[in-house]
């Protein structure tokens, strides 16, 4: 069991400092935007002038969770499948734009991906170990992974999220290559992970890139926590195959709330995680996220009661 | 648990491959050019001579990629020559890249700003967990893949989730790495830093001035001692040792006193059960920039005190291939433990004032190389060190 001790989530549903965000999702209207917390209160304004969107999402987000349990964190580990978008497309427009030898390096410095990482490790003045995964859909499954090997090493208080923007210029690819019908979206979603005991924890996560049947990938991860989805108290998917084929007794299609970026499960995990503390007879929730054909992450969360 | 190497591989403007590479270290010979890039030929850069479609055709790939892809897949295909997919393996991949898929998206970026052929498509290579799902492909690995991208540390990073996962149990055997190829985007970048030498870069020299760009990828294979018996390869040498820690000083500028990089290799001893005085050579990061050179010295003398064992930055051979750089170097350290090898630090006339350290000057083979340590330092003060050991 991996305890949750802090959790904090930009998005586009009113959650940061929401103690039960499942009690309130809201569907997403087709212009809905990000509901940002007053930033000032995370970052000096001299930073925050220079900080992309996802860039303060990740690091107000983590502060939050800093706050929250009081110790600094032993290790950090992000997840992004796009990273540094808006720096990136910004540099990019101005070096292809410019004559001048001389350009501005803040959008190039801001444009890798460990920006994120590497402003959490500044903001926190933290000087643990600080990785940054990036594998698409599974960006958020595979640093859970992670953070899970540093719990298994020793590590006492883990900070892992991940964090995802939209940027303008997305729209214009979606067509060719986001088949989904879903509003894009940005979001962080982080948590802090610790073998300390708390109501609620994670159990497992599992990832699968051969997926070729995802109702036999579903099944066969049950089989191996030994549980039947009978008991699955709340299903949160991104599929609505899933939801028809198993009818389990409560789902959600996480995109409805999320809208679309590629570490949206963070979200579900959230949501799963209030839904289990504050519906006190429920044990388990699922995440599955599939939001690539054939990558699926299946995240397993629990009231441990033992 | 120990963890096995049974695999290497790389490509870089100094060699197609491991042998190759090795030629050129030991002949001395640089494999940075000018005007190598051609969108931008008035830079020094190490590029490999080939375009996508000719690596594509003379190293037979089969799978579709941005140039990062395409270098990866020469190089841990080499790294996994010998080696077959076994179902009794559980076998992944993981690949640090910075760039991912960039030398495609810059060029159609290009046509989106003119307004002409503008084709969403070509972005499809764009992310960079795409680049490893394509060197999955070509290798059929599918038990894990990951990315690691944390600019110039990710290779490194890749080794030391590797190694983890493989001593709890969650993979048997996983080709770990970085690989990433030269961009507009990235020396347009380095260049608004004013890293960028216009000379040859001048590691751990008073003159140097900043950094010449490489590209290139190097992979290794990791094996536990159970999936040894079962793949029945050979161990090239073991690695013993990883780390990584955080300079939390500024986003891009390393410490001065080289805190996070001091952290890294003393944690990384640590995990090997190492005295600094076991150490036998150091591939340093050594970019050639004043301040890494200056801050990773200082880190050395502070692990390492009056007994600094030989040390060199094999950057002025291959440029620095960002993302890459720790996965070649993984290679070469290899190859100085197999060969008994040190490798001499080129364009060094003079010790930097301040720490007075002279790197390796000559090439020197027969030597009894037990332990290389590894340093691979990124933005976002991202410091990685590992160590490779004879078996």
């Amino acid at each position: 069991m991996y305890y949750i001790h802090a959790i904090a989530s930009i998005s586009h549903q009113d959650s940061f400092r929401n103690s039960n965000v499942y009690k309130s999702l809201t569907p997403l209207s087709d212009d809905s935007d990000v509901i940002s917390p007053d930033f000032k209160e995370f970052i000096p304004p001299a930073a925050l002038r220079r900080l992309s969107p996802v860039l303060r999402m990740g690091l107000a987000a983590s502060i939050e969770c800093r706050n929250q349990v009081a110790t600094d964190f032993d290790a950090i580990v992000v997840g992004t499948a796009l990273g540094c978008l808006k720096d990136t497309e910004k540099f990019l427009s101005t070096f292809l734009t410019s004559t001048s030898d001389f350009l501005s390096p803040t959008a190039f410095i801001q444009s890798t991906h460990n920006t994120i990482g590497g402003q959490i490790s500044l903001g926190l003045n933290n000087h643990a170990y600080n990785m940054t995964h990036t594998q698409n859909n599974l960006s958020f499954e595979v640093s859970l992974m992670d953070a899970i090997l540093c719990l298994n090493d020793g590590k006492k208080n883990v900070l892992i999220g991940a964090a995802d923007e939209k940027i303008d210029f997305l729209a214009t690819v979606q067509p060719d290559l986001i088949p989904n019908e879903f509003p894009l979206s940005s979001g962080a979603s982080f948590f802090a992970l610790s073998p300390a005991k708390s109501e609620i924890a994670i159990q497992a996560v599992s990832t699968n890139f051969n997926a070729t049947n995802l109702l036999e990938d579903i099944g066969t991860f049950l089989d191996v926590h030994d549980i039947s989805m009978e008991e699955i108290d709340l299903l949160l998917h991104s599929n609505d195959d899933i939801e028809a084929h198993f009818s389990p007794k409560e789902a959600i299609n996480y995109l409805d709330f999320t809208g679309f970026h590629y570490s949206a499960s963070s979200y579900a995990v959230h949501v799963a995680h209030d839904f289990l503390k504050y519906r006190h007879m429920a044990k388990y929730a699922l995440v599955v996220n599939d939001l690539c054909p054939g990558k699926v992450g299946i995240t397993l969360i629990t009231r441990d009661e033992a | 648990m120990e963890i096995f190497i049974t695999g290497s591989g790389t490509i870089s403007s100094i060699g197609n491959n491991v042998a190759e590479s090795i030629k050129s270290l030991r002949d001395q010979q640089t494999g940075i050019k000018l005007g190598a890039f051609q969108a931008l030929p008035n830079y020094r850069v190490g590029a490999v001579p080939f375009s996508n479609a000719e690596l594509m055709e003379k190293f037979n790939l089969t799978t579709e990629g941005s140039r990062t892809a395409l270098l990866g897949m020469i190089a841990a295909k080499e790294a996994f020559a010998g080696h077959s997919i076994d179902p009794t393996i559980r076998t992944g991949l993981i690949s640090g890249t910075s760039v991912g898929g960039m030398d495609m998206s810059e060029k159609e970026y290009k046509n989106f700003l003119e307004g002409t052929n503008h084709n969403p498509l070509n972005y499809r290579h764009h992310a960079s967990g795409t680049s490893s799902e394509e060197i999955s492909n070509e290798l059929k690995i599918s038990d894990f893949i990951n990315t690691i991208s944390t600019a110039c540390s990710s290779a490194a990073n890749a080794l030391m989730m590797g190694a983890r996962m493989i001593q709890q149990g969650m993979l048997d055997r996983v080709v770990v790495g970085g690989t990433d190829g030269l961009s507009s985007f990235t020396i347009s970048g380095f260049k608004s830093l004013m890293i960028f030498d216009d000379e040859w870069c001048r590691p751990f020299d008073e003159s140097r001035k900043g950094l010449n760009l490489g590209e290139g990828a190097g992979f290794l294979v990791l094996e536990s001692e159970k999936s040894l018996v079962i793949s029945k390869q050979t161990p090239l040498a073991k690695l013993t040792g990883w780390s990584n820690a955080s300079d939390a000083f500024h986003q891009t500028a390393s410490s001065p006193n080289g805190y996070g990089a001091t952290l890294s290799m003393q944690e990384a001893l640590n995990v090997a059960g190492l005295q600094p005085s076991d150490i036998d050579y150091i591939n340093a990061h050594g970019t050639a920039t004043p301040n890494n050179d200056l801050s990773e010295s200082h880190a050395i003398k502070s692990i390492f005190k009056d007994n600094i064992p030989p040390f060199s930055s094999t950057k002025a051979y291959t440029g620095h291939t960002l993302a890459a750089s720790g996965g070649i170097e993984a290679v070469f350290a290899i190859e100085a433990i197999r060969q008994g090898l040190l490798y001499p630090n080129l364009n060094f006339s003079t010790p930097i004032e301040e720490t007075g350290l002279t790197p390796q000057l000559k090439f020197e083979s027969g030597k009894t190389i037990k332990h290389v340590l590894s340093n691979s330092f990124g933005f976002g003060g991202n410091n990685s060190t590992v160590i490779l050991s004879a078996l």
